[in-house]
């Protein structure tokens, strides 16, 4: 696969602030890579670089290894789905939507015909001669994309597209959005603080804080071998453990936490002996033990809180380790919680992953 | 408004004596027009529209009024033009420095007129404009400009910046995003804007009584003539007609706000 897109050492600097730094990213051809980051991390920096809207203080942009990084938007001609649409108000949806062709000059016949396309693309045939705001949130949300999509652009750039729905129809459209990627086979890069939006949606997940990519990959790679604190607990939630490395064996670790011993498996790079660790473990690895039933870390605590959550229990269980969270899927909890209930809970040695500490930073 | 206080009987007085205080003149105008005397007088025994026939009669009357019409069109073609042009490049630079030339685009608004008309009087000697309808045309557009830049700012300040970089976005050329994205946008404002100019031009008299004498015989110079010469009722007919038509044209520009808040 060749990349479509490529980015080397983009940086934007206000002065001494920076948004951007660094930024080396290739996007595959035909891919839909998204940039997740906490507002003000530099996402939506990097995405109007890429359209053209600002200019990179450092760096380079490659579309198809061609250097575009001082062509202005007008000759990029990506198509962008803005975050609230930017529907022309005075225009009808289908004035929108031709708006690229006509730009361009095309005629009549094949400006219709294109129009149609788009317009069963995104199934809002029969809603042509309406203005923007007689059509809900989604309708609107789909004339820009159809917009964005009707002059087959290299690449097509959604700024939050979802992210002024509410949570049912945003569901509706993530899934939409994934066919209609896969019908258009187009390159999508889409911007996101939403983490779910992110894992449901991408082929590649890129991870931003403080203006940098923190890390890049499918995402489930990403969920399940974050390479930082900061990944494993902005991608869903984690119970961290501070540790040392106490035991060296084959392919695992001992590494010891508030005096308990935990078998750890490592398939990267082993840490020697005596060094300090910090290990990530997601709440739904842990399970909660039957009387006879063993793990490889068994761990005993009291329940200290919990809440239902239909699909399943949200515990917080008090232990040696500190307050682990555990989530525990309501139709296999061997009982009904209660606070001061004891609880033996373990997991396997394969379950936490080893993280950097970057919360200092 | 709905579901506000509702005013005071003080409060709702006072209202209402400062909106008679501002319509009394106009009304006093409309029974002077159709006095029956000889002149500028109340009817004494009847009402009579002679002197409404009489306007239509005159063709000095009818010559300024067509003047005035002519110059106050081209020079609100000349403010309009003038004034949205800059204030869509002051939108788009927007620097520090913009600001300061926003202020200066004012002048004439906060340069009292008859100061304006002085200097004007000065330079149009030198350039052989005076008493030219190019001149009155050229003065009038320049002070109709200021009206235009605040209603057309007005308009671009809420103008999604984001509609611009749409179309630039999808290959719109400059010129392409004027046409098609920001004047079809900020119309309101510019239509606002020409009948305000258009308004300014056409009662506009001391710069006209400075810049013109013979050729240029505009209709707010003809009547200010008729009242120190003759007294004749005439100009309360004239004066008549020229309220309607500016109430015609506040009406336009109520309903093409109306239409753009809608």
């Amino acid at each position: 696969m060749s990349a479509a897109l490529e980015l080397r050492g983009l940086a934007k600097r206000y002065g001494s602030f920076v948004a951007v730094e660094g930024a080396d990213l290739a996007v595959e051809r035909g891919s839909f890579l998204t940039l997740l980051g906490p507002s003000g991390s530099g996402k939506t920096t990097i995405l109007m670089m890429i359209a053209g809207f600002t200019e990179p203080s450092a760096g380079q942009l490659l579309l198809d290894g061609q250097d575009i990084t001082a062509l202005p938007p007008e000759k990029r001609a990506f198509g962008m789905v803005f975050q609230g649409y930017a529907l022309f108000p005075h225009m009808s949806v289908a004035e929108n939507i031709a708006f690229p062709l006509r730009v361009r000059g095309q005629g009549r016949a094949e400006r219709d015909e294109k129009l149609r396309a788009a317009l069963d693309l995104v199934q809002l045939t029969g809603f042509a001669d309406r203005l923007p705001k007689q059509l809900s949130g989604g309708q609107q949300q789909r004339v820009a994309l159809a917009r964005a999509l009707v002059f087959d652009p290299a690449l097509l750039l959604l700024d939050e597209p979802l992210s002024a729905l509410d949570k049912k129809l945003r569901a509706e459209l993530q899934e939409e959005l994934r066919a209609l990627h896969r019908r258009v086979g187009r390159t999508f890069i889409n911007v996101t603080h939403d983490q779910e939006e992110a894992l449901s949606l991408s082929d590649e997940v890129a991870i931003l804080n403080h203006g940098r990519i923190i890390q890049k990959g499918a995402p489930a790679a990403l969920y399940e071998r974050p390479r930082s604190r900061f990944v494993a607990d902005f991608l869903g939630k984690s119970n961290f453990f501070q540790g040392v490395v106490r035991e060296l064996g084959g392919g695992w670790l001992g590494v010891q936490v508030a005096g308990l011993r935990l078998r750890q498996v490592v398939d990267g790079p082993r840490p020697g002996l005596g060094a300090a660790v910090l290990l990530s473990l997601r709440p739904e690895k842990i399970a909660a033990l039957g009387a006879e039933e063993s793990a490889d870390n068994i761990v005993e605590g009291v329940i200290s809180a919990w809440s239902y959550l239909g699909a399943g229990f949200s515990l917080a269980v008090e232990t040696a380790l500190g307050v682990l969270r555990v989530h525990l899927p309501a139709w296999r909890a061997p009982f009904v919680p209660e606070i001061g209930a004891a609880l033996r809970l373990g997991w396997a040695a394969d379950a936490p992953t080893l993280v950097d500490d970057d919360d200092a930073a | 408004m709905e579901g506000g206080y509702s005013p005071g009987r003080f409060g709702r007085a006072l209202g209402w004596a400062t909106a008679l205080y501002l319509v009394l003149p106009l009304f006093i105008i409309l029974p002077v027009s159709m006095t029956d005397q000889r002149f500028l007088s109340l009817p004494h025994e009847g009402l009579s529209l002679r002197h409404y026939a009489a306007l239509f009669a005159s063709g000095e009357w009818f010559a300024s009024i067509a003047q005035s019409f002519w110059i106050a069109c081209a020079s609100t073609i000349l403010a309009v033009s003038a004034g949205t042009l800059f204030a869509i490049a002051a939108w788009r630079i927007n620097r520090r420095a913009t600001e300061l030339l926003r202020a200066l685009m004012l002048l004439p608004l906060i340069v009292p007129s008859i100061v304006y008309a002085i200097g004007l009087y000065r330079y149009f000697g030198w350039w052989d404009l005076l008493d030219r309808f190019a001149g009155v045309v050229i003065a009038h557009g320049v002070t109709g400009i200021p009206y235009v830049v605040i209603t057309v700012s007005t308009a671009l300040a809420s103008f999604d910046v984001r509609l611009e970089q749409a179309a630039r976005g999808m290959g719109a050329s400059l010129r392409q995003v004027l046409a098609w994205v920001i004047l079809p946008r900020i119309m309101p404002g510019i239509v606002s804007g020409a009948i305000f100019a258009f308004i300014h031009s056409w009662d506009e008299l001391v710069i006209v009584l400075f810049i013109a004498s013979r050729d240029v015989f505009t209709l707010p110079r003809r009547i200010w003539d008729g009242i120190n010469e003759n007294q004749d009722p005439i100009m309360a007919a004239v004066a008549m007609l020229l309220i309607v038509f500016t109430t015609l044209l506040l009406v336009v520009d109520l309903a093409v706000r109306r239409r753009r808040d809608g």
